[in-house]
């Protein structure tokens, strides 16, 4: 048929997702060798993986659908998407936590396990991988699973009293949550086998289900929603099953922290949507239910956000808000909602990788992450206040940068859609965002510097001076090195370009956005 | 797919069997007997898996790999976190009484609720013969007194205990309700959590180390 894919085997796929594993293997085996060529192998896997990321992209773009082991594996323009931020920001992040890491591990029991960091941090971003490209629902669930598991220890990572409690709840919690998933996933395929329609095509495969779903009795395809929604929301951090969330964002190492906001939890959304989206043609109600979630989510994180004073805990509560608004623009299932949600996704991706490298480089210079033991950071750290404010403005969706431009979408599908009161819940949500980012940010690089305060002193010019917990002044403060402020600089960039130029991103956005639209234009 | 090859008999006791020791995991105050019912409710499941290869060849596969993950491996990981420690269990939020008539409750209400509308998971009419709907009633109590163990114990390994009787309520359900697919096995051995309860248990044991107990309620660093 005219209207179908082009569909064409490649190993692409397959390779996407067990290079990262492979070379996990490898810096696992390899702990003698040392850092630097743990470091590399990190860089060269995560760029290859992108290289990867844009030839699917590429291919997609002219109509093509790849699969691979008998459609097991299936990218399409959606999977594309996820694969290329998932590499992306992967590269950006191993970049920057090579520096990073030295500092932080240079001495003490954590030196001899930067191998075991690097490894798992491979295999976070294999199985991430993995759970974008595969097609088969069962394995969606082991892939988002196998996350937990390879993310899990990178949390608890500094083994102290917060990490492990961090590490503990993320396991525990995300385990319990996802375990609702996999209920949704038996019933899902138990059901489309029932159905007795599939002609041939398998019970496990997404594409295959998506062309019966609507032979399932309403009962049981309202359960299956359920139990897909309370897990894979779980992992995704939608509220209110969202308490893992601040714990093991702020808890983990900055670096992982970048992968746990910025990647995973979209690559959770997106197991989400790919389930879910299936059954809104004959079930359309479910999508003011999930509208009606988006915003909840949407004002609680910001709510929480507004009183934090840890940056990192303010940042992972601003993410919980940000998912809020790609779940309401997915959930709505139009043309229009669905490309505000993915551009929203793609944008949240940029600016909260780079928020969250910002607060890293804050951390790295001075010791300290308490908004009230930080200010006048401005003079020492340009780039680093720059590049926070920079994301700052585009997460609050200042035009004309990125973010302006997918809230703008998001609210004119809400609009057309007639969910008059969501739209202003996501606006009044977005006023709050400036308030909460650009007060911190002020208080952190603008604000008067804290006299006495056990991170830092600062001087009568007021230009600040590190000092270490005992009080005696160390080294002068200064810009983080450029292996950490260059992937900031990267995604600042990639922030006001995506802002100047939207139509960029279109012809993606476009494509993806026709996979999940199954409510039409 | 014949259901008639099937000892229906012999699965509808194992299946009720199951919740017996569902009950019996979460309400012993004595962690090494909690892990003595999950090993026997293991073995029962095991029994379920072999009873149902009558009709599906492949479910020997997953009663083979059931048998070392849930029987054997995942207690000796349980056994082997409470080795040289006190194995009674931390105080649970709701005492011993209260808990067990709770349990029983809940033990009531779910399987009386699943078996009377069991077209709601199982909307076939394979689905509405009277093993499949024991089957699934025992499945979905045993997830429900899974989840009450987690919510309500403070003791870190019993909770890990709890997270196994959710994944058994989800295994069990999926055999009764796609018995005769040929994927079901590879669905059942690919989402084993025994994985899972290994790093649990190992970050358990770092709380341990780090806190002095296994007790959640002191797990109060990160608040807001």
């Amino acid at each position: 048929m005219s209207g179908e894919p082009l569909t064409e085997s490649s190993l692409i796929p397959a390779a996407v997702f067990l290079l990262p594993v492979l070379a996990g293997v490898i810096v696992f085996s390899a702990a003698r060798l040392g850092r630097v060529f743990q470091q590399w192998i990190s860089v060269l896997t995560a760029a290859l993986v992108t290289g990867f990321g844009v030839w699917m992209v590429g291919q997609t773009l002219k109509g093509v659908v790849l699969t691979t082991w008998n459609r097991e594996l299936r990218v399409d323009a959606l999977s594309a998407l996820m694969v290329i931020i998932i590499g992306g920001i992967g590269l950006l992040t191993t970049i920057y936590s090579a520096r990073y890491l030295d500092e932080r591990l240079a001495e003490g029991p954590l030196a001899r396990r930067t191998h075991t960091f690097h490894g798992l941090l491979l295999w976070f971003l294999g199985t991430m991988l993995w759970g974008c490209v595969t097609n088969n629902v069962i394995m969606l669930y082991v892939a988002i699973e196998a996350t937990t598991l390879t993310s899990g220890l990178l949390v608890a990572f500094y083994w102290d009293r917060r990490a492990l409690e961090a590490g503990y709840k993320y396991l525990m919690l995300l385990t319990i949550g996802i375990t609702f998933a996999l209920f949704g996933c038996v019933l899902l395929y138990a059901s489309a086998a029932a159905t007795n329609k599939l002609a041939g095509a398998s019970a496990l495969l997404i594409s295959d289900i998506r062309g019966v779903v609507q032979f399932i009795p309403s009962g049981t395809a309202a359960i299956t929603i359920a139990f897909l929604v309370i897990g894979f929301g779980t992992k995704a951090g939608i509220a209110p099953f969202h308490p893992w969330l601040p714990d093991a964002h702020a808890e983990a190492p900055t670096p992982v922290s970048v992968l746990l906001s910025g990647v995973m939890i979209k690559m959770a959304l997106y197991a989400l949507a790919r389930t879910v989206s299936i059954f809104y043609p004959a079930w359309p109600q479910v999508t003011i239910f999930l509208v009606a979630l988006g915003c909840f989510t949407m004002l609680l994180g910001i709510i929480l956000a507004l009183t934090q004073n840890d940056l990192k805990r303010l940042l992972a509560y601003s993410s919980v808000s940000q998912m809020g608004y790609v779940l309401v623009g997915i959930a709505l299932g139009t043309y229009l909602g669905c490309y505000g949600g993915l551009f929203h996704l793609l944008n949240h991706a940029l600016y909260k990788s780079l928020l969250f490298m910002c607060v890293g480089a804050v951390m790295y210079a001075t010791g300290a992450r308490r908004i009230s033991e930080l200010g006048g950071l401005r003079q020492r750290m340009p780039i680093t206040s720059a590049c926070f404010f920079l994301g700052a403005l585009a997460i609050s969706g200042f035009p004309p940068l990125n973010g302006f431009w997918s809230k703008l979408t998001i609210y004119l599908a809400l609009a057309r859609a007639g969910l008059w009161w969501a739209a202003i819940i996501a606006i009044l949500a977005s006023i709050l965002t400036m308030v909460v980012m650009i007060r911190a940010g002020y208080r952190v690089f603008w604000g008067t510097p804290p006299q006495g305060s056990a991170a830092y002193q600062v001087d009568q010019g007021g230009a600040a001076c590190q000092a270490d917990q005992g009080g005696a002044v160390a080294p002068t403060l200064r810009e983080v090195p450029a292996r950490m402020f260059v992937p900031m600089m990267i995604l600042a960039a990639a922030c006001a370009l995506l802002g100047i130029f939207p139509q960029a991103a279109y012809p993606l956005l476009d494509r993806a956005t026709t996979v999940l639209a199954t409510l039409g234009k | 797919m014949n259901p008639e090859a099937l000892n229906t008999g012999l699965i509808e006791t194992l299946s009720l069997t199951l919740v017996i020791t569902s009950v019996a995991a979460v309400e012993m105050r004595r962690l090494k007997f909690s892990i003595v019912a999950y090993v026997c409710q293991a073995l029962l499941i095991v029994g379920v898996l072999l009873s149902f290869a009558a009709v599906n060849k492949a479910l020997y596969w997953w009663a083979a790999t059931a048998l070392v993950t849930k029987a054997i491996l995942t207690p000796w990981f349980l056994f082997r976190a409470i080795r040289g420690v006190d194995d009674r269990e931390l105080k649970p939020v709701i005492g011993f009484g209260p808990s067990v008539v709770i349990a029983a409750l809940l033990m009531l209400s779910f399987f009386r609720l699943t078996h009377g509308r069991v077209a709601l998971l199982a909307p076939t009419e394979l689905g509405q013969l009277g093993v499949f709907r024991t089957n699934l009633a025992a499945a979905s109590t045993v997830f429900a007194l899974g989840l009450y163990a987690v919510l309500t114990r403070r003791d870190a390994i019993k909770t890990v205990i709890g997270l196994c009787l959710l994944e058994n309520g989800v295994h069990l359900s999926l055999v009764s309700l796609a018995p005769g697919l040929p994927e079901t096995a590879l669905f059942g051995v690919a989402t084993e959590v025994v994985v899972t309860v290994f790093l649990l248990l190992y970050v358990i044991g770092g709380v341990r180390e780090v806190f002095g107990s296994t007790d959640t309620f002191r797990l109060r660093e990160l608040r807001w």
